[in-house]
């Protein structure tokens, strides 16, 4: 039986995921609803591409809904799951996106000239970070991504990709500083001469 | 201070970040849309899996489940090996086993001292 509409926007995510796998539909609609925007801001910060961050969430929802009935309430929040599922797509996505491009060959930079906006360098400096984080080893580039870009606390990252905080801290320095050396050779471009 | 070269700063990695954190896009109408249809898709699936299993199935199912599973598979296994085993082992192999487990009777002789007994009779 469905809940009443106030009910939905009270419960927790997971008792939704529980009422979508007993046949209600609409819990699954009020938790996509309420999961969807930070999911995608999620991919799109890491990727980039709105199109690919779209297909990234509906996969990961998809994956939510599938395996709703074996879900255990109390056992991990859906939204830490969630964060994990985004962020493994995308770390696929990377991945993939490192294979057909070479990093010389993406993320050109737009022209230095007065004429270049702020807004054009921004878009500049953000693919260029998306592009130096296709070039880290994957768990590192989830550390700095959950670290840096969704500004997540290191047990909660912990949490996330179930490691000891202690994996987390390492993850993320070294994450940085690969970061940091990639783009050092494109300080002009992006921006950052001093 | 020196200045290395060969790595961007961390105030010109914290602002990078920042202007990450700061980039997002909001779902549209015909995502949602997307993913809503998804739902309804998956709904279907999932009403429609407590009956997908067939009267065949089952009864295949049952029987694996009286033989044990895959727990009782295992000494099913290991005797249908001895069996072979013994059913293609040399004479010879077969010979010594009974030989062993059978030589004390042939010592006993109880029924020859039976007709001894009777012969003195």
């Amino acid at each position: 039986m469905d809940m009443a509409l106030d009910q939905y926007a009270q419960a927790p995510d997971g008792a939704l995921l529980v009422a979508f796998a007993n046949g209600d539909s609409n819990a699954a609609r009020v938790l996509a609803t309420r999961l969807t925007p930070n999911a995608l801001g999620q991919a799109y910060r890491m990727l980039q591409d709105r199109a690919e961050a779209e297909d990234v969430v509906q996969e990961a929802m998809l994956r939510l809904w599938k395996q709703a009935p074996d879900w255990r309430q109390g056992e991990a929040q859906v939204s830490t799951w969630l964060y994990r599922v985004v962020a493994n797509l995308c770390t696929d996505r990377l991945r993939r996106r490192k294979r057909s491009a070479s990093l010389d060959e993406i993320a050109e930079p737009v022209d230095d000239t007065p004429s270049v906006t702020a807004t054009m360098q921004t878009n500049a400096r953000m693919q260029a970070l998306s592009d130096a984080l296709a070039s880290l080893p994957e768990r590192q580039a989830q550390a700095v991504a959950l670290r840096h870009l969704e500004g997540l606390g290191n047990p909660e990252i912990a949490q996330v990709m179930d490691i000891s905080v202690e994996a987390v801290e390492s993850l993320t320095a070294r994450g940085k500083r690969a970061l940091a050396k990639i783009l050092a050779g494109r300080k002009a471009e992006l921006g950052f001469e001093e | 201070m020196t200045k290395d070269k060969s790595i961007l700063n961390d105030q010109a990695m914290d602002e990078l970040f920042a202007q990450a954190r700061a980039s997002t896009v909001e779902p549209s109408p015909d995502f949602m849309a997307r993913l809503m249809a998804d739902i309804d898709v998956v709904q279907t699936e999932l009403q429609a899996e407590p009956e997908a299993p067939t009267e065949s199935v089952g009864l295949l199912r049952g029987i694996w489940d009286m033989l044990g599973g895959w727990a009782g598979s295992g000494s099913l296994a290991a005797a249908a090996v001895a069996g072979l085993w013994v059913g293609i082992a040399q004479p010879d192999s077969l010979q010594s086993v009974t030989d062993t487990l059978w030589s004390d009777s042939e010592s006993v002789s109880v029924f020859a001292t039976t007709l001894d007994v009777w012969g003195e009779g």
